[in-house]
């Protein structure tokens, strides 16, 4: 891929609030899962300190990702339908699987940074207002690559969906279908949960209730490189599937 | 003659429906092309087989004399610039921001996109963001995007759709200076008025076969105007001519058809000598249009 390439497709990103929308995602995180961790019990026990707040991130994410991913990836292809870019980018050497795959490149490590952003400042309210001692530190990292992948996931599918149906209100609707997946995914069997990239957002999660105990668990590495391995696969085809597809 | 573009019994078919058959495009360098057919004729269809947008059924493409495949697609398309459909541009940027994603995407000079924006004129809109440009403008931007790489082939789906009579002329204006600064341009247009007089060949594409394909004179010179005739006695006149002569009268004057310039010599000749007075003989004056329904049987295209 051509640095030129991507060079434009940062230029177009400007007025997108991409910016704003990571940052939307960062705080809304972060704020969910203070305000969860507030409001618990187990946050003012010092054995327990630690798993209210993973407790609580491991719902604040698939609560906000979805929808914002949808939005997020929604806004970056569709002014491509709406500018006649696929035939422009085709006409200057850009496939339209090349463009989607840009739009990863460009889109992805602001999802990144919003998602290591939310875990830092999580990580930091824990360390300032929290009682737990050293916070768990193989989990949370854990953790926070974990559902950095899904988030990953859960943006490139969204970007292809929004590449291929010009209605954007398809993905938004498929997003929230996927905020409602991804939160009560953790309520089902973890066989259906693996179905969609919605719902690992429940086998990334390491602090779980079980009964009234908040008990903490290593996140599912094997399923989520398996689904990062796919996913990888997937979009690679379906991007060189959108190559060879005609105008 | 030199072609810039040529095909050879190019097609295109979906299922069993042949959207363009057996077409040989020949685009002399240096000219405007005038792409004419009604919608649907597969003007776009054949635009796109030129651009590689869409793989031929059948057929060949030879674009600077180079067939177009996909391995000499990424380097040909350099050289093309192309406007196809709509006319692209990023809504919420600006002008100048747009070309600045052609300059990046191409890695091209600040000069060649000066040189661009100026051709099309814009270059006092180009801090505006292309939302609230006009139709027009928004045309202008999409050639100048076209022609920033200062393409040897410039290929214009329909630039004029949807465009005021000003706005036509401008393009039209724009086209004529191109072709003057040695782009050789292919333009389509279901609008023959939006044509003629920029195009100096011409292709007409009727069903996804080429009616006719050659320069505005020969178009002329294929389909006869009728020959007219002012006598102080058109009823006379038409009288002495023998009843093979496909004539009738017309207000004041004789109009006849079908006549070659020797069979219109050998008519007059035959009035004079028949002591007919004749004031004035001349070809009726046709535009392209009449031309065009003439060649396409009433325009049922």
């Amino acid at each position: 891929m051509k640095a030129s390439a991507l060079a434009a497709e940062l230029t177009k990103t400007r007025r997108l609030r991409t910016g704003l929308m990571t940052l939307a995602l960062a705080v809304a995180v972060t704020g969910l899962t203070i305000a969860s961790a507030a409001t618990s019990p187990a946050f003012s026990s010092p054995q327990d300190s630690w798993s209210a707040l993973l407790a609580g991130i491991g719902l604040a994410f698939p609560v906000c990702s979805p929808l914002l991913l949808a939005v997020l990836a929604s806004r970056q292809v569709d002014i491509e339908h709406q500018s006649n870019g696929w035939i422009f980018a085709q006409t200057s050497r850009v496939t339209p699987g090349a463009l989607c795959r840009l739009k990863l490149l460009t889109t992805g490590p602001g999802v990144g940074l919003a998602t290591i952003t939310a875990s830092l400042l999580v990580l930091a309210f824990g360390l300032l207002a929290g009682d737990g001692g050293a916070p768990p530190w193989g989990l949370w990292v854990g953790y926070t690559l974990c559902v950095l992948a899904v988030n990953l996931v859960v943006l490139g599918l969204h970007i292809l969906l929004a590449a291929r149906i010009q209605n954007q209100l398809v993905g938004l609707g498929i997003g929230v279908l996927g905020t409602l997946f991804g939160v009560f995914a953790s309520a089902m069997p973890a066989a259906i949960a693996h179905i969609t990239p919605w719902g690992y957002y429940s086998l990334v999660a390491v602090a779980e209730y079980q009964g009234e105990e908040l008990m903490l668990q290593r996140p599912a590495v094997v399923s989520i490189a398996a689904l990062a391995a796919l996913a990888a696969l997937g979009f690679t085809a379906v991007t060189t599937f959108f190559d060879h597809k005609e105008a | 003659m030199s072609f810039v573009v040529s095909t050879e019994h190019l097609s295109k078919r979906y299922g069993d429906t042949a959207v363009v058959n057996d077409l040989n495009l020949r685009i002399p360098e240096g000219c405007v092309y005038g792409f004419l057919g009604p919608n649907g004729s597969g003007k776009s269809t054949t635009m796109k087989m030129l651009l590689s947008l869409i793989r031929p059924s059948s057929g060949t493409i030879e674009i600077f004399g180079e067939p177009m495949s996909r391995h000499s697609r990424r380097r040909l398309l350099g050289s093309i610039g192309s406007l196809i459909e709509s006319p692209p541009g990023y809504g919420h940027l600006t002008g100048a921001e747009n070309m600045r994603v052609v300059q990046r995407l191409l890695g091209l000079s600040d000069q060649q996109i000066a040189l661009a924006v100026d051709t099309v004129r814009l270059g006092k809109q180009m801090n505006k963001k292309v939302r609230n440009y006009s139709l027009g403008m928004k045309q202008r931007l999409g050639i100048a995007m076209a022609l920033a790489r200062q393409p040897r082939l410039l290929i214009l789906d329909e630039p004029t759709n949807g465009l005021d009579p000003a706005g036509i002329d401008e393009i039209r204006q724009l086209l004529r200076r191109l072709a003057d600064g040695g782009v050789t341009v292919m333009v389509s247009s279901h609008l023959l008025g939006e044509i003629d007089k920029t195009a100096n060949m011409l292709g007409i594409l009727s069903g996804g076969q080429m009616l006719f394909q050659g320069s505005r004179e020969a178009l002329f010179t294929a389909s006869l105007p009728d020959l007219i005739l002012s006598t102080p006695d058109p009823r006379h006149t038409r009288s002495l001519l023998n009843s093979a002569a496909d004539a009738h009268i017309d207000g004041s004057a004789v109009r006849v058809s079908g006549l070659d310039s020797t069979g219109a010599a050998h008519l007059i000749r035959h009035l004079v000598n028949a002591g007919d007075e004749i004031y004035e003989a001349r070809r009726d004056e046709q535009s392209l249009e009449d031309v065009f329904m003439h060649l396409t049987g009433g325009g049922e295209l």
